[in-house]
């Protein structure tokens, strides 16, 4: 398939960026890339409020079609330029299972981390007890979901585990250790040895990001 | 077939399940868990489902939580051509995007202005509720747009968000100073089908369960 370039607002950092950006990768779609500097209050030129008023990353233009919110972004790539019936399977219960874990992602796992991580990241605060506690909650539910199966879905890769993915590897930010979730460990070394465009999709981002962090301190 | 829908009447993301069922005509075999009086830490309730969290369905075996993805399985799975959850690949991205809009940003900075105030009796917090009405602003926005949230006709999303914002009924919060929003919900609600019984009545009974923690 010919598929025309997408243009991708984004910030290195962000983990749903970088979920957009490994799903892109996952299906071949070139992403014509505009970074967009939330760090300096870029997304709140007049430019990019008329794409978005909400002014959130990632946005995408697939040829006039403006979308955000990085959940919608990866099941719209995978309904529409998906390879195969299994990375958003169309089978009615997979599916649900699929928006399951992305709501869970976005609801329970992502406002875990990003609760517990945005004042130790940018306010050099100590951890706070009970936001941690919250956290390990929620990375206690992921375990339990990759004790019964090796994806967070079920028996394969889906949109979920590279939405999941970025969400956890966000940690790597302030080098929070998963040494007690054996599970998700596991799955994260061998995702990242599975999917070709990890390192440069995923890792070299969040090394970008904390290059960016250490320059702003 | 029926389908076993754990719930608790006034929760807003049970309710959208509800209302959901409703209109594409799905019979739901409602059970109780009272959240409060901790039901949902059962093992009975655990090994169903260890988020234990409701809305949670059973369909023949089949187990899902999470209300916006059962609300996505019932129209995909009973209801495929209807207009609530559009198959047009765009048509139905937008629906997404405001179904994570609703959970992420309009429900969560509800939640946190709304639930300080009804579990702990504390005073409304201003920033709290600034926070709120940016979101609240977001929405208004969209409708000045379409008639409903994402586009011309009634979907998911609406009925996600009027369970969503209904919940601040219990405070007798107004959206008087978001004119699209009050008619838009002043309009959604007369199209859901038994509107009242399913959201009204438990809206109310929590009302008085509200009332009754607070100090005379």
């Amino acid at each position: 398939m010919n598929i025309s370039p997408i243009d991708f607002y984004y910030f290195p950092l962000s983990a749903p960026c970088r979920a957009v950006d490994m799903v892109a990768g996952h299906l071949d779609i070139p992403l014509k890339k505009k970074f967009v500097n939330t760090w300096q209050g870029e997304q709140l030129k007049s430019e990019f409020l008329k794409l978005n008023p909400t002014h959130t990353v990632p946005t995408i233009n697939d040829s006039g079609f403006v979308l955000w919110e990085s959940r919608a972004i990866i099941t719209y790539l995978a309904d529409l330029y998906g390879k195969d019936d299994v990375f958003y399977p169309s089978n009615r219960r997979k599916r649900a299972v699929v928006d399951r874990m992305l709501y869970f992602d976005m609801g329970s796992l992502y406002r875990a981390i990003i609760d517990f991580q945005i004042p130790i990241m940018f306010r050099g605060e100590e951890p706070d007890a009970g936001k941690e506690r919250v956290l390990l909650e929620k990375l206690a539910f992921l375990e339990q979901f990759l004790t019964d199966y090796p994806y967070v879905a079920g028996e394969n890769l889906t949109v979920a585990d590279l939405s999941i993915l970025a969400s956890v590897t966000f940690l790597e930010a302030i080098d929070f250790t998963l040494s007690s979730f054996p599970k998700i460990e596991a799955w994260l070394q061998r995702l990242r040895k599975e999917l070709p465009y990890y390192q440069e999709r995923n890792q070299d981002a969040i090394e970008e990001g904390k290059r960016m962090l250490s320059e702003r301190k | 077939m029926t389908i076993d829908l754990y719930h608790m009447a006034p929760s807003g993301p049970c309710r959208a399940v509800r209302m959901v069922a409703k209109i594409i005509g799905v019979d739901l075999n409602l059970k109780n868990v009272d959240l409060m009086a901790g039901e949902q830490n059962k093992p009975e309730f655990l090994k169903m489902n260890p988020q234990h969290c409701v809305p949670t369905i059973d369909d023949d075996g089949f187990i899902l939580w999470e209300s916006r993805a059962i609300i996505q399985y019932l129209v995909n799975k009973y209801a495929p051509d209807s207009s609530l959850y559009p198959k047009d690949p765009r048509q139905r991205a937008v629906v997404d995007r405001l179904l994570y809009f609703d959970m992420g940003t309009l429900f969560k900075a509800q939640g946190e202005y709304f639930y300080p105030q009804v579990f702990k009796g504390q005073d409304p917090d201003p920033e709290k509720e600034s926070n709120y009405k940016t979101a609240l602003g977001y929405l208004e926005g969209n409708l000045e747009k379409s008639s409903y949230v994402a586009g011309d006709k009634l979907t998911l999303a609406d009925i996600s968000i009027v369970a969503s914002l209904s919940m601040m009924e219990v405070l007798d919060y107004k959206f008087s100073s978001f004119p699209k929003i009050s008619a838009w919900m002043a309009k959604v609600k007369e199209e859901i089908p038994d509107y009242k019984a399913m959201n009204d009545e438990p809206l109310q009974g929590f009302k008085a369960w509200v009332k009754s923690k607070k100090p005379q």
